[in-house]
């Protein structure tokens, strides 16, 4: 303040000095004239005439005049700029507005995909972390890998310095003090809030927990913040003294930072471990949350009380990640990963897919297990954001380009006259370019907090989404610097030539029409009408992105799934494992549940089966008929197992032959969906023939070679399709068999019932009545529904592009507005001729909302020309849409059109009160 | 120097017989103006005409801007004097590093004429 203050009494001294000195030049001046014989007033005039530009020469001299003046007039500048921009507050909290949303909608988006999908793994020197994969001559990539093949990787494969295994488990805790039920924490996060998590059950505590190779901490440079890690360990001291990490964030959470919780003997799945140390908080691993335990992978026979489990070399159980040995580069451990992989191969089942050749895949680590060119629909999901981003900077661009553009034509006179006074072009030209300068830092600056909060909400969105037991997410998410100076610059630059519009336009010509206050400069009106229309194409084109993804989301809910979801509840179910039930015990429990759950007020039918919308596996079938030569082979088709009432309890209607009879349930009758009927016995009836079947053990599906050899099955009904979760609708394709009366107590029982949410209250008092350790998971279809993929994929698609939609409407309409508003006040002369003539305001008010009219139009045209090729674009992702609908096209047009128009009203009815008589003298 | 330069190209005093000063020479100029001794802006514009016999005429529009570039530079110094007619104005005079100044322009001057005139006349 001080040096301000000192340095404008400084410049005022100075500018003092140099009026007095060519006051006193003049003064000698004239005096001379006088002398040589000229009359005073002319002496004046001659003096002052042969002088030349007073003012020039003034501001070339101050300009000469000292090493800080440079400095000095850029001061001079700001505070001009920031004068004329507070002068016309309306255009600049627009501008900024706008710009601020441009940058940081974008800078928010990059930093998020920085922080959820381009993240390292969590370890010290992550760079020289590699994931591992194997890509298999079918086509189909392998991720996963057994123990023995892991412990054969990490004796053989010298380029990693570590190699560790890790798989995701999910366990109930006990003896920790009291139950959290998973029901319970669901009910209280966003998402289970929202429907999208399952119910869980009532009488048991779940937890996440990762399963690590002993060496995983050591390998990730990891150190435990309490205690210690497994790193010590031999596999004999674990299975002497089991032992378990917890993470930070856990232990906060459900202990209290209790200290006692270290050396703290815990149950999980019912059997006893020690809490041997705490892991940092926030370290997160391989994984994208933060799990809640560590458990050693040599200790997993515990956990799932089988002791071949884990030794199995068929049982792809773990994914894998390296660390590169000092100097070794990605392909070289690629090469040996290669070379072991296909020794190993020899070792596996030659039938199953595990012994088939295959490449390595070697890529810099991440918590995801394939590189991202395997996930077709998040690369688009994420394409598809970006570009909507992306559209949303340029709508912003654009949108205050068409601002400066029309203050432009109205700052012509201002530019004019400072030419005319003695401002040189280039000076001007470095006015113009602080104004615009200082509007991008200005919009900077409300841009890095806009970005800021967004993300702070991301993150406590996040934070409270997902109940504690499914883990904690956590996310790096402090603006992304580089990513922010990047986007500003962009639109910067973009503003500066708009700002830079008008003093390019000041050529002579373009000044003397501007001093008659003429409006039509065609070019730069084009260039405007051309901004205004690319704005509100682009707007459109997001908008209607968002109404078809909104409109999937709600098909995928509502969309008649072929069966009653409503009045069907799964009860799903799982034996506590460290009680050792005998099958026989197994059996009796579940007949008793079964038996109990008939007998609910309201229940009419029990079966057992898996819910439809549960994923299904598939095989190979072909049909098998004595009688004709040739047989027809379906490659993969949804098979599951169902008991002969499945069809009565879920409502699907048999419109050929027959369920199956009790006696199927050991014989071999299957009953087709429509659509696998069709695709083997195109427009015959299938009843009566034959079809044989691949593999059909849920367990071994691996080992399918395409070929169709397994048992031949004698087809004896024909049921309407259901639809399950896959996108293309190819699970509609199903073969049901009949379920085994053993084959009880491994699928859900299926009640029907006539009100799902009387008997949803009831089911935890059958439970505890049958057996109270018993795992139960309730949940009525209709609810699972929203797990689905679909909906929860065209839910946050339609969530993102609708809000990004949104915003670029509102700054369509707020450039809207201010063109309008600006065109307005360049033609009320016009608008006075045309009133002093005869016009009436009805004409004034139509002639001008036509004009701001056109633009609109166009954009709307090219937009709906754009948005028909994004919704080619979104088919992957739609669900039950397969192209454009007119409806939500013209109506969104129809929307924008007038939400255009009522952007325009105010500034056009200005006009219309435009007094001819001052409009006129308006010069 | 400058003056037996301007004699052999300059004489009369009409209009279109003035001469533009060279681009970098009006600095040379106004120092050696003030080498006989302190002076105001409009008495060394009035002094270099005059010793140009009216072939130069300075534009007050660069002679004040230079006379602030030089001030900037230490050459010149000024203060603000009575005039002969008893008006205050502002005098300028050389400072010890305008001198050293006007002898290296003078010496790189000469140069450039000695070179110039070789090439226009070759002996």
């Amino acid at each position: 303040m001080g040096i301000r203050f000192w340095s404008r009494e400084r410049r005022r001294a100075r500018e003092r000095e140099l009026q007095e000195e060519l006051d006193a030049h003049f003064a000698l001046d004239i005096d001379q004239r006088m002398q040589a014989g000229a009359e005073r007033e002319e002496a004046e005039y001659s003096s002052r005439r042969d002088f030349g530009n007073v003012t020039r020469v003034m501001e070339v001299t101050r300009e000469m005049a000292g090493g800080t003046i440079l400095a000095e007039s850029i001061i001079q500048d700001l505070r001009f700029a920031a004068r004329t921009l507070r002068h016309s507050l309306g255009f600049t909290t627009v501008a900024i507005l706008a710009l601020a949303l441009g940058i940081a909608v974008n800078t928010s988006v990059f930093t998020a995909y920085k922080a959820m999908v381009a993240r390292p793994i969590d370890a010290r020197d992550a760079d020289q972390i590699v994931n591992i994969a194997l890509l298999r001559s079918t086509g189909s990539p392998d991720v996963r890998f057994s123990y023995p093949d892991y412990q054969s990787y990490r004796t053989s494969v010298h380029a990693f310095s570590g190699l560790v295994a890790f798989r995701r488990e999910d366990v109930t805790l006990s003896d920790a003090g009291g139950i959290v039920s998973q029901r319970r924490a669901a009910a209280g996060s966003f998402i289970g809030k929202l429907g999208l998590l399952s119910t869980g059950a009532i009488n048991a505590e779940f937890a996440s927990a990762l399963a690590v190779s002993q060496s995983y901490f050591d390998v990730l440079g990891v150190k435990a913040s309490r205690g210690r890690t497994f790193s010590s360990m031999s596999v004999s001291d674990l299975v002497a003294s089991p032992s378990i990490l917890i993470s930070d964030n856990y232990w906060q959470r459900r202990f209290s930072r209790d200290p006692s919780t270290l050396g703290k003997m815990v149950r999980l799945n019912g059997f006893t471990f020690q809490v041997i140390g705490i892991t940092p908080h926030d370290f997160i691993g391989s994984e994208v949350s933060v799990p809640d335990f560590w458990i050693p992978l040599a200790l997993e026979p515990l956990l799932h009380a089988d002791d071949k489990w884990l030794y199995d070399r068929e049982n792809q159980c773990c994914r894998m990640l390296g660390r590169l040995a000092s100097g070794v580069r990605m392909p070289r451990a690629q090469a040996e990963v290669n070379a072991v992989a296909d020794r190993l191969r020899q070792l596996h089942d030659p039938h199953s897919d595990l012994a088939k050749a295959a490449s390595a895949l070697v890529w810099p680590g991440s918590p995801f297990p394939l590189p991202l060119k395997f996930y077709s629909g998040l690369k688009l999901t994420i394409l598809l954001i970006m570009l909507a981003a992306a559209m949303l900077l340029f709508v912003a661009c654009a949108n205050v380009g068409s601002l400066q553009l029309a203050r432009a034509r109205s700052r012509h006179n201002e530019l004019h006259t400072r030419l005319s006074l003695g401002a040189s072009r280039g000076r001007i030209i470095r006015q113009l370019l602080t104004e615009s300068g200082l509007l991008g830092l200005g919009a900077g600056v409300v841009a890095l907090t806009l970005a800021w909060i967004f993300l702070r909400l991301l993150v406590m969105a996040t934070a409270a989404a997902l109940p504690p037991e499914y883990g904690t997410l956590v996310f790096q998410v402090t603006p992304d610097l580089s990513v922010f100076v990047y986007v500003m610059a962009v639109s910067l630059i973009a503003g500066i030539l708009f700002g830079l519009a008008p003093a390019l336009e000041t050529s002579s010509s373009a000044i003397s029409l501007a001093a008659r206050g003429s409006t039509s400069s065609g070019g730069a009106r084009r260039l405007q009408n051309l901004l205004v229309a690319a704005q509100v194409s682009l707007s459109l084109v997001l908008m209607i992105a968002g109404s078809m993804l909104i409109r999937s989301s709600i098909n995928s809910l509502t969309t008649r799934p072929g069966y009653d979801a409503e009045h069907v509840i799964s009860v799903s179910f799982q034996f506590p494992e460290a009680a050792r039930y005998s099958a026989d015990r197994k059996l009796a429990v579940i007949r008793e549940l079964r038996s109990r759950l008939a007998a609910l007020p309201g229940a009419t039918e029990v079966t057992s089966a898996d819910a439809p919308n549960d994923s299904a596996f598939s095989t190979p079938a072909s049909t098998a008929d004595e009688s004709s030569g040739t047989s027809k082979t379906a490659p993969s088709i949804y098979y599951r197992y169902v008991q002969s009432n499945y069809f009565e309890t879920l409502g699907i209607p048999l419109p050929l032959g027959r369920p199956f009879l009790s006696r199927a349930y050991i014989g071999n009758s299957v009953i087709l969906s429509e659509s696998a009927a069709n695709e083997l016995w195109p427009g015959e009836n299938p009843i009566g023939h034959h079809i044989r079947l691949g593999a059909i053990d849920e367990r071994a599906h691996k080992s399918n070679d395409i070929i169709a050899d397994g048992p031949s099955y004698d087809v004896v009904g024909v049921a309407h399709d259901t639809r399950g979760v896959e996108f293309d609708g190819s699970d509609s394709r199903q073969i049901y068999l009949p379920l085994r009366y053993d084959q009880l107590t491994t699928h859900a029982v299926l009640v029907r019932t006539t009100s799902s949410a009387q008997s949803m209250r009831l089911i935890d008092g059958v439970i505890s009545s049958v057996d109270p350790e018993l795992l139960v998971t309730p949940a009525v279809l209709q609810d699972q529904l929203r797990l689905s993929a679909p909906f929860l994929t065209a839910t946050l698609a339609a969530a993102i592009s609708s809000s990004i939609g949104s915003l670029g409407l509102l700054l369509a309409v707020m450039g809207i507005y201010g063109t309008v508003s600006y065109i307005v006040v360049l033609r009320t002369r016009e608008v006075g001729i045309r009133m002093a003539i005869g016009a009436q305001k009805r004409d004034v008010l139509s002639l001008i909302l036509r004009e701001s009219a056109r633009p609109v139009v166009i954009g709307l045209i090219v937009g709906a020309l754009l948005a028909i090729g994004a919704a080619h674009a979104l088919r992957p992702v739609l669900f039950g849409i397969s192209t454009i609908d007119g409806i939500s096209l013209v109506g969104v047009s129809v929307i924008f059109f007038f939400v255009a128009l009522f952007a325009a009203y105010p500034p056009s009815r200005r006009a219309t009160r435009v007094d001819p008589a001052v409009a006129l003298r308006y010069d | 120097m400058v003056d037996c330069l301007l004699e052999t190209m300059g004489r009369p005093k009409a209009y279109k017989d003035r001469i533009e000063i060279m681009q970098g020479t009006l600095d040379m100029l106004v120092l050696r103006t003030l080498q006989w001794g302190p002076q105001h802006g409009h008495g060394i514009g009035q002094a270099i005409r005059a010793k140009s016999e009216d072939a130069l005429q300075i534009e007050h529009g660069s002679l004040y801007p230079a006379l602030h570039r030089l001030e900037r530079q230490r050459w010149l110094k000024a203060e603000w004097k009575a005039s002969e007619s008893n008006r205050k104005a502002k005098y300028y005079s050389l400072t010890a590093a305008g001198k050293k100044q006007l002898i290296t322009e003078e010496s790189k001057w000469n140069a450039l004429v000695q070179t110039i005139a070789r090439i226009m006349n070759p002996a």
